[in-house]
């Protein structure tokens, strides 16, 4: 219900924030002084808008201050998303900014030491730029002996980023990739890195296709690999809209859950054999003809020819070396024509063409089989089945809503490429109410993602250069831009030079120049897999001396505990900037540890929460939206982006005056964002992109130096734009801060896009990939709720932003593949080009698909003593970690806040009533799971909504357990992943966090 | 004047437990957390184990397996708001503490009368006031009449993701139910409407999709007290001369017979 506060709540004075948002419409201001009747509670407060620090769905919130002081924080009613709604997390920002529990002091722990000292500002910035530089000076590898220029920091290691702003996520980028840092990552590595990888490979962009809201559109909504009432709660305020138009709710989940509630069919299945239950589903699509014929014609490879290179026998696919466990993945590739452009055969036929290829590889995965593989009852199995293919209709259409059920998988990557397949079967990406909707969990970890702070990755998706492949400028450009003969392709990633240059001109300014390549030899050229647990690894083996940390706790958060917390015992040195102290900060004080023999030494900073600071965050559909101060920071805490920059600055002047490892990248980085708090607009406008020299283009306009650029179809690679993030150019441009707009008129088409409300990358086009939604002539499969169309005589889309403004007879709608269509075959990933099941690395039965037992190239860090993995002899059942809605994530954020505390107080594991009698254990009764890992106690939820399955004929039971405990805070429990392995997905290295090996007893 | 002009609908079907409502309802009445321990009850994540001084609003979890497979709802459990209001005709003081708002129709505590006898907590067949003995005053939810006057809805109904509860004008919500009902029997369900009737008329009323008895509510929620034997004893008093305290009051409810055994009109 909308409801009108404006009418009551008059408001009788605003404040401006900054010229700069005057003269656009679209701009309301940001803060509002209420009056009301009587002596009410918000009677003179002001009033801020904010976004939700919690999960990624973006919601509004209102912060009411009096005084300076937080009174009040609530849903934004005029929020087109959440609509003034909260979940128990949203509800409880309050308790963020007025909690006794906050970091308001600057805390040190000295090497061996057994408590925390009391430091200021100035000392603390000053030791740790001191130790940054010794670090880096000592772990510098300037080149390789055969002249390689590397400019590499090995010793130093740089973890998280998904609570920051995007203009702290891209500040902390420049900073460490000037300094030379390569084990640069974050929290997207352990929760979507496989959904980048996956949807890129699918169709070019790594994202969420669609948006929050646009779940209404839904004919069925497919809830598997998420629990999406419980980890993204509002969302189910547009899946009851949905429902209310007759949607269809499937939830697929090993364990009954909250979103299981709200379904109208329920399955449950074995953790970790997703790829078996959907590929049965893509048989059945394909046996039956439910097809989406035109769709899968017009706009995916379906009727490409294949290489006779390619091949599938018994669970391998050709191209296999098994020494280095690696394909030759250009023996998958596309059989080219004289001018280069992909063989097709329109009727399908064609026995090596995609489709034919397809239905061969898909035939083996009858139901039969997939029942006993998944232990999903048939009869539920086909009722899915033949619920979801009902939208092969041009005219129905489904959503996907996943997360990490699906990602945290040593194949989770061909786990949303299933998703990825069976939707472009089914024509649905591009559509309102389709696609393939990666529910990201942090606030900003799609901004994080996009800001790249991960290893392999520079901010806008360009690959970090390869010290071998991409040793200049001209080598990384040829390798990294990729070409299609096809006059209809746009092939859009063509652009990366562009992206590129600016990119470097906005990190080294006046230095960058064409003759010297722009500054390319100040990037670090990196090696190898530094991924999440490769950091851990390279810190076990003493190889990182310097950890900083922006609000992540690996602790908690990292696969094999033990590990994590062996590791950190190496480091020299470790700075934690955090609202609160964590499992990682504190580590040396863990229970059941001597402080005197760890010798690191750990800086903790305290950082503001979000209602203290201003800046952008960009939730899971791609939204980039404003957050203003609303008020001061805590005690001594300070922005991330004024710690960033202040350490900086000290490293800067360090190297200034006393030399040292290759200085010159953080001497000439372009870094002047004022003298206190650094300038948050200044940032902005950077990442957007400015002209750096007075630009000609023709007939679309003249620009002077020093403009904005309008989007990034204006960027060039000659050195006359700068632009720090490509994909979030047109987000701040000479009309204002687009990110900060407040219009929640709906678009006409009526479905949902809000076109004016915040802004969204790429270029506020709010569901991707949607000329897709249009036939060969721009007509849209639905006429109801159709996202863009076609105006012939115009010549003109209308709707949504088109994605690429050609015709669709011009050029394919999927811009970012080369080959420009959805990819049922792609060409792209390490472990093959169709989905195969595997079994999990640890799993209680045998492969009944193939003889490869598992992934075989899984990436497996496995010794005999802290990597271990169990066997179904001594740990039989199958375990899975989970959420819950009123914890999130590692915890600090949720178990120091006592209303949150008070729902949720300890760690627990959920089994089933089957399982509960053959432990001997009764609800609330304490009990150990133990993994080749490790052990940890909880309390026993017994539970109807876990039950034992029948798998290949064997009775499999099954427990869950939330990973949000740890020992600080107030809720405090044992941490679940003490269970899990470090075992990664062969693509992007993702944790096996979701199933592993397990026992159970009473305590 | 009508009194019953605004109410909650706590729709059952709508509602994934995720207790928004709860926390929203401590951050806007300024409510402390409570002390837990595991989980209060079976079946799922219910804390605290009741509503008290400091939890108004309480989400309650069934988890229950049937012919049809297995079912697990969420119920907010929160003040009723009842148009025959025991509370209201047990309160002793003069004029009465526990009080109707004339607009609303909500039943809220004027802790300027209040004498946290606490009577009215022993009368209420929905187990929703609570006296908080630092302070000498009752407490339970008031249906926010204060955000209402203002032109806001309720904390919890403004919170809920799922628009589980919503707040409205009884007859309009009453017809949104009824339209609801319908709706879920052509779904397969056995509804149940409670509050169109109970107590006269609730304002907090709700749709049950798998019937009362799954929820176990009272069918016919009555007075915990037997309100005229109450009365007259403390009529017996008041004509000693003494004005009515809260000591008289416990004094009172401690005879034999005052206190009436509800359990069997639970259903």
């Amino acid at each position: 219900m909308k409801i009108s506060r404006k009418d009551f709540l008059k408001i009788s004075g605003s404040f401006t924030l900054g010229m700069m948002l005057l003269g656009i419409p679209d701009l309301k201001f940001a803060e509002e002084i209420l009056e009301a009747k009587k002596d009410f509670k918000l009677k003179y407060a002001k009033e801020t808008t904010t976004i939700c620090p919690y999960c990624s769905v973006g919601c509004g919130i209102l912060v009411a201050t009096k005084e300076g002081k937080v009174i009040n924080t609530e849903g934004d009613p005029d929020h087109p998303i959440n609509e003034g709604a909260l979940c128990s997390k949203g509800s409880a920002l309050y308790q963020v900014a007025v909690n006794e529990r906050r970091l308001d002091k600057i805390l040190y722990r000295a090497k061996g030491s057994d408590t925390w000292e009391e430091k200021d500002w100035d000392w603390a910035i000053s030791e740790i730029a001191k130790r940054a530089k010794a670090s880096r000076d000592s772990s510098f590898i300037s080149n390789y002996e055969d002249g390689t220029k590397v400019n590499r920091t090995e010793g130093i290691a740089c973890l998280g980023g998904a609570s920051l702003n995007n203009e702290e996520c891209y500040l902390l980028s420049k900073m460490m990739r000037s300094m030379g840092i390569t084990y640069l990552e974050h929290q997207a590595r352990l929760c979507h890195s496989s959904s980048v990888a996956s949807l890129a490979a699918s169709f070019g962009r790594g994202a969420m296709t669609n948006h929050y809201i646009d779940v209404v559109n839904a004919d069925v909504i497919m809830i598997m690999g998420s629990n999406v009432s419980e980890n993204h709660p509002i969302t189910t305020k547009w899946i009851n809209r949905a429902k209310d138009r007759g949607a269809v709710v499937i939830s697929v989940d090993p364990r009954y859950s909250r979103s299981s509630s709200i379904a109208d069919i329920y399955a449950p299945f074995r953790s970790g054999t997703d790829i078996a239950f959907v590929n049965g589903m893509i048989l059945y699509a394909l046996q039956n003809n439910f097809v989406n014929k035109d769709y899968v014609l017009t706009h995916t490879n379906a009727s490409f020819i294949i290489k006779e290179s390619y091949d599938f026998k018994d669970g391998l696919f050709s191209g296999f070396d098994p020494i280095n466990k690696k394909y030759d993945s250009a023996k998958w590739g596309y059989e080219l024509d004289e001018a280069g452009i992909p063989k097709k055969d329109e009727t399908l036929q064609n026995p090596r063409c995609v489709y034919q290829l397809m239905k061969k590889h898909y035939s083996r995965y009858d139901s039969k089989k997939v029942c006993a593989i998944t232990g999903t009852p048939e009869d539920v199995y086909l009722k899915i089945c033949e619920v979801f293919t009902s939208t092969s209709a041009p005219d129905k259409v489904a959503t996907w809503l996943y997360a990490m059920g699906s990602t945290q998988h040593s194949y989770g990557t061909q786990n949303i490429r299933t998703y990825g397949i069976l939707q472009l079967l089914m024509g649905n990406i591009g559509m309102a109410g389709g696609g393939i909707n990666a529910l990201r969990g942090i606030s900003n970890v799609q901004g994080s993602t996009d800001y790249a702070l991960l290893f392999h990755l520079l901010p806008g998706y360009l690959r970090i250069p390869d010290a071998k492949e991409h040793p200049t400028l001209k080598a990384y450009l040829e390798k990294t831009t990729p070409t299609n003969n096809d006059p209809k392709s746009a092939n859009w990633w063509g652009n990366t030079p562009k992206y590129v240059v600016s990119q470097l001109k906005a990190w080294w300014g006046e230095e960058a120049q064409k003759e010297n390549d722009f500054c390319y030899d100040y990037l670090p050229k990196n090696e190898g897999d530094r991924s999440f647990i490769k950091v851990f690894h390279a810190m076990y083996e003493g190889k990182i001396k310097g950890l900083f940390l922006f609000g992540q706790n690996p602790v908690v958060g990292g696969p094999n505990t033990t590990k994590t917390l062996a590791a950190l015992e190496k480091l020299d040195w470790m700075v934690s900037v955090d609202l609160w102290q964590t499992e990682t900060s504190t580590f040396w004080k863990r229970p059941g540890v001597n402080p005197s023999q760890i010798k690191t030494e750990v800086f903790v900073l305290p950082a503001v929460s979000s209602v203290e600071k201003e800046g952008s965050i960009t939730n899971s559909g791609r939204w980039a939206q404003w957050r203003y101060k609303a008020t001061e920071p805590v005690g001594k805490s300070k922005s991330d982006l004024w710690i960033m920059d202040r350490v900086f600055k000290k490293i800067r002047d360090l190297y200034k005056n006393g030399g040292g490892a290759f200085p010159d990248p953080i001497l000439t980085l372009n870094w002047n964002y004022g003298e206190k708090e650094p300038d948050v607009h200044k940032v902005a406008k950077e990442v957007n992109g400015y002209f750096v020299a007075d630009a000609d283009l023709k007939e679309r306009g003249k620009f002077q130096q020093g403009q904005q650029v309008p989007s990034f179809a204006f960027l060039l690679d000659d050195g006359s734009t700068a632009c720090g993030n490509w994909l979030y150019s047109g987000s701040y441009t000479d009309q204002g801060n687009m990110m900060a707009r407040r219009n929640d008129e709906d678009a006409p088409n009526k479905i949902g896009l809000y076109p004016n409300w915040a802004w969204c990358w790429p270029v506020n086009r709010r569901i991707i990939y949607n000329r897709a939604s249009c036939d060969v002539n721009g007509n849209p499969y639905d006429p109801q709720r159709w996202v863009v169309k076609w105006i012939a005589e115009e010549k003109k889309w209308i709707g949504d932003v088109p994605d690429g403004a050609w015709a669709n007879i011009e050029k394919y709608a999927f811009i970012m593949r080369p080959e420009g269509v959805g990819c049922l075959f792609a060409t792209g990933l390490a472990d093959g080009p169709f989905t195969e099941h595997y079994e999990p690395l640890e799993s209680p039965v045998n492969n009944i698909m193939s003889s490869q037992q598992v992934n075989p190239i899984a990436k497996v860090t496995q010794d005999e003593f802290i990597d271990k993995l169990g066997s179904p002899g001594k740990f039989p059942i199958v375990a899975t970690t989970f959420r819950v809605s009123e914890h999130w994530q590692a915890g600090a954020m949720t178990r120091n806040l006592p209303w949150l505390v008070e729902l949720m107080p300890d760690m627990f594991v959920e089994i089933s009533e089957e399982l509960a009698k053959e432990k001997g254990v009764a609800n609330g009764d304490r009990v150990i799971v133990n993994s080749a890992r490790g052990s940890i106690e909880g309390y026993a939820v017994v539970t109807k909504r876990f039950k034992p399955l029948l798998i290949t004929g064997k009775l499999v039971h099954q427990l869950g357990l939330p990973w949000h405990y740890g020992y600080e805070g107030l809720a405090t429990g044992d941490i679940g992943n003490t269970l899990t392995p470090n075992v990664g997905d062969a693509n992007t290295h993702i944790p096996e966090y979701k199933t592993f090996l397990c026992d159970l007893k009473k305590a | 004047m009508s009194t019953r002009q605004k109410a909650r609908l706590v729709d059952i079907s709508k509602c994934m437990g995720c207790r928004g409502c709860q926390v929203a309802c401590k951050q806007w009445n300024e409510l402390q957390a409570e002390k837990t321990k595991f989980f209060a009850a079976k079946g799922g994540y219910q804390n605290p184990a009741a509503l008290s001084t400091d939890t108004w609003i309480l989400v309650k979890f069934y988890e229950k397996q049937t012919e049809d497979g297995l079912t697990w709802r969420f119920r907010a459990h929160t003040c009723m708001h009842c148009t025959e209001a025991a509370c209201i005709e047990i309160c002793p003081t003069e004029p009465k503490a526990m009080s109707r708002d004339q607009t609303t129709g909500f039943v809220y505590v004027n802790e300027e009368r209040c004498i946290g006898c606490g009577v009215c907590a022993e009368a209420c067949p929905f187990g929703v006031p609570h006296v908080d003995a630092n302070r000498g005053v009752s407490t339970k939810c008031s249906g926010c009449m204060a955000r209402i006057e203002n032109g806001m809805i309720p904390a919890c109904a403004q919170a809920c993701p799922g628009e589980a509860i919503t707040f409205g004008d009884l007859s309009a919500l009453l017809a949104k139910a009824n339209e609801r009902i319908s709706y879920l029997k052509t779904k397969g369900y056995t509804p149940h409407l409670y509050g169109e009737s109970e107590s006269g008329g609730l304002r907090t009323l709700f749709i049950m999709p798998e019937g009362l008895l799954f929820y176990g509510l009272p069918a016919k929620p009555k007075s915990k007290v037997d309100t005229s034997l109450f009365r007259h004893r403390l009529k017996d008093l008041g004509k000693k001369g003494i004005p009515i305290n809260a000591k008289m009051v416990r004094e009172v409810l401690a005879r034999d017979g005052i206190k009436k055994d509800t359990a069997s009109e639970l259903a």
